[in-house]
């Protein structure tokens, strides 16, 4: 990642982290007393709080429409709490900073974001043309990203692809297009939502094991999921959210998924 | 329960089962034309730039073209290319000629009629006093050259198109000074029209299931159109919000940026030269030959 990307634009102007290496296990995203509702009445979130740790591989368990993907949204800088407050990298993570050229760019080629729904994410005419979006709007020239794309397209096995439209290729074929137009920007922070869902036997165990490798890489992997099998392969640490929108469990995965009462609260098992 | 075996009644499809297989034809179609702007072939070779400079002086030549001989000869031009460029003549002249009714029939009808052209009336329908009113030799002759105007005219975009991938077109849209904005409206559109097409497809299939006796279909067809329309609606609004999103949180603002950069080589020029000589000589010729 290019340094001059991480300097601040300007004494006064906000600054997402620092181009000095983090040490593993340092807070990458911390959130305080965070809370959403979608058009002030419908809560997604009620009073998270949470750490994120540099190199770490979390899961967000919980039930459908608890908040993970909500919550996913907002350490992305997609949706901002509406109480609370979340730090990035060491700086608030604010609608106001995110509209700072320099703070955007930073944090955007930090962050990566796999949606759950793939037809969302890949909207481009053509595969090649998908993956390198996130690399052109960083400021990559267009050989750079040229070949970035070549990589990540053959590092996943779609090379043959590339030329193809979205609407031709299979869910799990559009999944790992997702997955490409992320990785391209090499991103610090992966958010996957859902990783797992609509996915065949094989292209789950396949992602379960690019999880694990990229977090050997030295990726922070966060995963959004109530797909438990998935948390015991891959997952260090568990957050569990409750119905309530709020935190009930945070922990290793194998205390977590044993506590039958937990689960069964969280309505994780029946 | 009711006994599993035929009764012998049937219905038929309604217009919206209709319409829907329509659109799965339509798909089926695109898929071939992309395949169609993979073969090997004369205009398959050529930057779509110079396709598109080309398609637009040809489509003048053909819009200044006053006389049916000259726009016959352009239109077995146009099946000439076709062929050189590995299109299924059969499937180029279907693929035309369904368009041309629609854009020439609502018009052309009243144009060949003695009380819209005057002129010396070749088939009589009614009198108006003594006067024979019908079909005029000079209406007959502007429907024809409207016709075969249109026919050109259809087969030059038809055969860029098929020709052409759609990301490329919509490259060289971008390239000839078409608002990038714009461009990528398009080729978004028509990345979700599919996807909203298969939408409406499954809402469709999912009532059809759970559709016990049967209906008066019309009527049940518009109830299930005005429904639709407004889950799509919602569907649609839900979709390209999160398109947004995805394309945030990669870093867009407002601004997307090509991967590649169009170089016009000089065969690229060439054909462009050519396509300017072409229209040139269409129009002389026509000038030549006059009405």
């Amino acid at each position: 990642m290019p340094d001059d990307v991480l300097a601040p634009s300007n004494a006064a102007g906000p600054v997402c982290g620092s181009a000095a290496p983090r040490a593993l296990g340092e807070p990458l995203f911390v959130c305080r007393e965070l809370s959403f509702s979608y058009l002030g009445r419908f809560p997604a979130l009620e009073k998270v709080s949470l750490e994120v740790l540099l190199g770490e591989r979390l899961a967000l368990l919980g039930a459908n429409g608890c908040g993970k993907s909500t919550l996913l949204k907002v350490l992305d800088g997609l949706l901002f709490p509406t109480s609370g407050t979340v730090d990035a990298f060491g700086s608030p993570l604010t609608e106001d900073n995110l509209e700072d050229e320099q703070y955007s760019r930073a944090f955007r080629s930090r962050v990566g974001f796999v949606f759950q729904n793939s037809d969302a994410q890949v909207f481009s005419s053509t595969v090649e043309e998908e993956v390198a979006f996130g690399c052109l709007q960083l400021g990559l020239g267009p050989a750079e990203a040229g070949d970035r794309v070549a990589d990540v397209l053959g590092m996943l096995g779609i090379t043959k692809l590339a030329g193809r439209s979205p609407f031709q290729l299979s869910g799990g074929e559009k999944k790992r297009v997702a997955i490409a137009s992320v990785l391209v920007m090499n991103p610090e922070v992966l958010l996957f939502d859902e990783p797992t869902a609509g996915l065949d036997p094989r292209t789950q165990q396949w992602l379960a094991e690019l999880l694990v490798e990229l977090n050997r890489a030295g990726k922070t992997v966060v995963l959004a999921t109530h797909d438990l099998d998935l948390v015991g392969d891959v997952a260090r640490r568990c957050v569990v959210l409750g119905e309530d929108h709020g935190v009930v469990a945070s922990g290793p995965p194998a205390g977590v998924l044993a506590d039958r009462a937990l689960m069964l609260g969280a309505n994780l098992v029946r | 329960m009711l006994p599993c075996q035929r009764s012998g009644k049937r219905k038929k499809g309604s217009f919206v089962e209709k319409t829907l297989s329509g659109g799965a034809d339509l798909l089926r179609q695109v898929v071939f034309s992309d395949e169609v702007a993979g073969r090997p072939g004369l205009l398959q070779r050529a930057d779509p730039r110079a396709k598109l400079v080309g398609m637009l002086l040809l489509l003048v030549a053909a819009s200044l073209a006053h006389n049916v001989g000259t726009l016959a000869a352009m239109y077995l031009g146009t099946l000439a290319l076709a062929a050189a460029c590995s299109v299924p003549v059969g499937f180029f002249v279907k693929r035309v000629w369904v368009f041309i009714p629609v854009f020439t029939l609502v018009i052309m009808v009243p144009a060949t009629l003695s009380v819209v052209t005057p002129g010396h009336v070749v088939v009589v329908l009614w009198h108006s006093g003594p006067k024979p009113e019908g079909l005029s030799s000079q209406g007959l002759t502007s429907a024809l050259l409207v016709t075969c105007r249109v026919a050109v005219s259809v087969s030059l975009v038809v055969l860029v198109t098929l020709t052409t991938p759609w990301a490329r077109l919509l490259g060289a849209l971008r390239a000839v000074g078409v608002p990038r904005m714009f461009v990528l409206v398009i080729g978004m559109a028509y990345r979700y029209v599919f996807l909203l097409a298969s939408s409406v497809t499954e809402m469709y299939e999912s009532r059809k299931a759970r559709t016990l006796r049967p209906e008066r279909h019309d009527r049940a067809a518009r109830r299930f159109v005005s429904s639709t329309a407004g889950a799509l609606f919602a569907k649609s609004a839900y979709l390209s919000e999160e398109v947004h999103q995805a394309m945030v949180s990669r870093g867009y603002r407002g601004d997307p940026k090509p991967l590649r950069a169009f170089h016009f080589t000089r065969g690229d020029l060439v054909f462009t030269a050519s396509a300017l000589a072409l229209a040139a000589a269409g129009v002389g010729c026509d000038r030549l030959i006059g009405r």
